[in-house]
């Protein structure tokens, strides 16, 4: 296997290289933030700091974190750190509750940030002869125009189909014989179902990547799509706040990892409850910095979501730092009768138990005083029995698997094959009904 | 001899017997007999069809999580006693009725773990079977 690159020099770059190239970036992302945004400037005065004493990367370490509730309180403009005649987009991301988060590009910005999307569909394997088809819907999230640039600067034929129109989406791989889908895993998947009514071969189809964002993607469902698709099925990482995807990639060596992009994005691995950072190697919160970024900087931006990240060499040759795909989000833990539990142990347990299929949603509830946590378990259409009993059986299995995993006893309830609600955007698949008590 | 039963898989929620239904009738499907208990979240309801093999098709087309069982089927001549001497007959011989249930007419439906030794043990009675053929009607 050989690798593919965008941006061989720096993407193979020495540590010692990316070490230095940070130094001086932070300085100067620092120095920009301070000078450009009262924000930052009121929040380093208070600390009393000043640009100058970051003389070191371990100096990151004396700033103040960010988070989503700073862009909430500074809405939408207030991080902005260059006149808004100069910036060309915004993206959001849709917030549950109240406003969303929003933020700019400048040129530049745009420029990086396709450059760095173009690197990571490159590290899967895709080249300028590739035809891409964009699953994704436009708009304000920042997947579909990010994608977009990325593939257009890697030198790739778009379709830009966009959202919807799952038939139409078929007969545009059929036609115009696209190599690779951009699409949320779970649209992939209800892509390939409704492909299969249709009587599509996917072992002859000319798609042969998936890329696939806008929504956790799991183990379990990426084996599936790949072996009914026959594709390889990729996922990166990125959030809206820091440019959306691009961040960091898979490479096609290290299936489980994603490699952050470090010369553009600092990062740094915290305790979640003290804020204090932790040795190469643990797991902890990934805190991350942009280094070049121009409308809208930001400083030690808390990500939520817990990893692990080594610098060891990788196999496809770049020296890149690589985190281990996010399984669990510190805010989407949810605590069961006291036991800390992440929604993806479920997804987990489900990808082992034969008859069952990776949809499923959790319903939490406290109506008889203790917490109860039921798990619907969509059944493959094999599982189907005609006995009673041998159903029930069956359900106890289930059930025994998930406490095994959860370490609390979940109520399972069965349901039909294709009962689950396919969701194509964030899976909304926790529903808490706990009264607060 | 047995016939062919259709198992539908269906969650316990307003409406989704009724779905079952619409696509039988749509398909010109006749039911003549049906069992639908209150087997808790997950419920199985059963079917006896005119053509069960085009109802398993038809269902499992519409989305549906059907499956094929065989139960044994039985006409009775409509007068007292004449289920207990049925029942009586397949008890005396040390077979268990998994479950069963009554079609239109005099019919019901039976199932037992194993079809054929139950069907022998009807035989050398004076019960009449019903085939699959005699479903059509
Ligand atoms: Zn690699």
């Amino acid at each position: 296997m050989t690798s593919n690159f965008f941006a061989p020099e720096i993407e193979t770059a020495s540590r010692e290289r990316i070490r230095a190239l940070q130094l001086e970036k932070l300085k100067n992302q620092v120095a920009w933030a301070y000078d450009r945004v009262p924000w930052y400037k009121a929040r380093f005065q208070e600390r009393g700091l000043t640009p100058a004493d970051i003389r070191s990367l371990a100096d990151i370490a004396r700033l103040p974190f960010t988070d989503k509730q700073v862009l909430r309180d500074t809405y939408p403009y207030g991080l902005c750190a260059v006149p808004l005649d100069d910036v060309l987009r915004l993206h959001s991301s849709s917030g549950t509750t109240g406003k969303p988060i929003v933020i700019g590009f400048n040129q530049h910005d745009l420029d990086i940030w396709s450059d760095c999307v173009a690197r990571m569909v490159a590290m899967v394997g895709v080249t300028r002869a590739d035809r891409v088809q964009m699953a994704f819907g436009y708009g304000m999230f920042t997947g579909g125009f990010g994608l977009h640039y990325g593939c257009e600067k890697l030198g790739c034929m778009i379709v830009p189909a966009g959202s919807g129109n799952t038939e139409r989406h078929l007969m545009m791989i059929e036609d115009y014989k696209t190599t690779v889908l951009i699409s949320t895993p779970s649209y992939a998947l209800h892509m390939c179902e409704v492909g299969e009514a249709h009587g599509v071969d996917w072992r002859a189809s000319s798609l042969r990547v998936g890329l696939f964002g806008g929504e956790p993607c799991t183990p379990g469902l990426k084996r599936e799509i790949e072996c009914r698709m026959h594709i390889v099925c990729t996922d990166n990482y990125g959030l809206t706040e820091l440019s959306g995807p691009g961040v960091g990639g898979e490479c096609l060596h290290s299936r489980e990892h994603n490699h952050i992009a470090e010369d553009q994005f600092l990062w740094e691995i915290i305790d979640p409850h003290t804020g204090e950072p932790l040795p190469e190697g643990s797991e902890g919160e990934l805190v991350l910095s942009t280094l070049d970024r121009q409308a809208f900087p930001m400083l030690r931006y808390r990500t939520h979501d817990l990893t692990t990240i080594t610098t060891e060499p990788c196999a496809c040759g770049r020296t890149h730092a690589r985190m281990a795909k996010v399984r669990a989000r510190t805010d989407d833990m949810l605590i069961v009768r006291g036991t800390n539990i992440f929604p993806t142990q479920v997804e987990d347990a489900l990808s082992v138990i034969q008859g069952v299929t990776p949809h499923y949603r959790i319903v939490l509830d406290n109506e008889t005083g203790l917490d109860r946590m039921t798990v619907m378990v969509e059944l493959k259409p094999e599982a189907i029995s005609d006995s009673f009993e041998e159903m029930d059986r069956f359900r106890h299995h289930v059930v025994d698997r998930l406490r095994q995993t959860l370490l609390v006893t979940p109520v399972v309830k069965l349901i039909e094959p294709k009962g689950i609600e396919r969701s194509f955007g964030k899976s909304k698949r926790v529903e808490d009904r706990r009264a607060k008590l | 001899m047995a016939v062919t039963q259709i198992s539908v898989f269906a969650e316990n929620l307003p409406g989704h017997l009724r779905r079952i239904l619409d696509v039988l009738e749509l398909a010109g499907i006749n039911v003549h007999g049906f069992l639908a208990a209150d087997t808790g979240d997950c419920g199985i309801v059963r079917f006896v069809l005119d053509q069960p093999e085009l109802g398993l098709t038809v269902l499992q087309n519409a989305g549906h999580a059907a499956t094929r069982t065989e139960v044994l089927c039985v006409r009775l001549p409509d007068k007292p006693g004449e289920l207990a001497r049925v029942l009586g007959v397949i008890a005396d011989a040390g077979i268990n009725v998994v479950y069963s249930y009554s079609l239109i007419s005099t019919l019901i439906a039976i199932h037992v773990k194993d079809i054929a030794a139950t069907e022998a043990v009807l035989r050398h009675q004076p019960i009449e079977l019903v085939s699959q053929n005699d479903m059509v009607w």
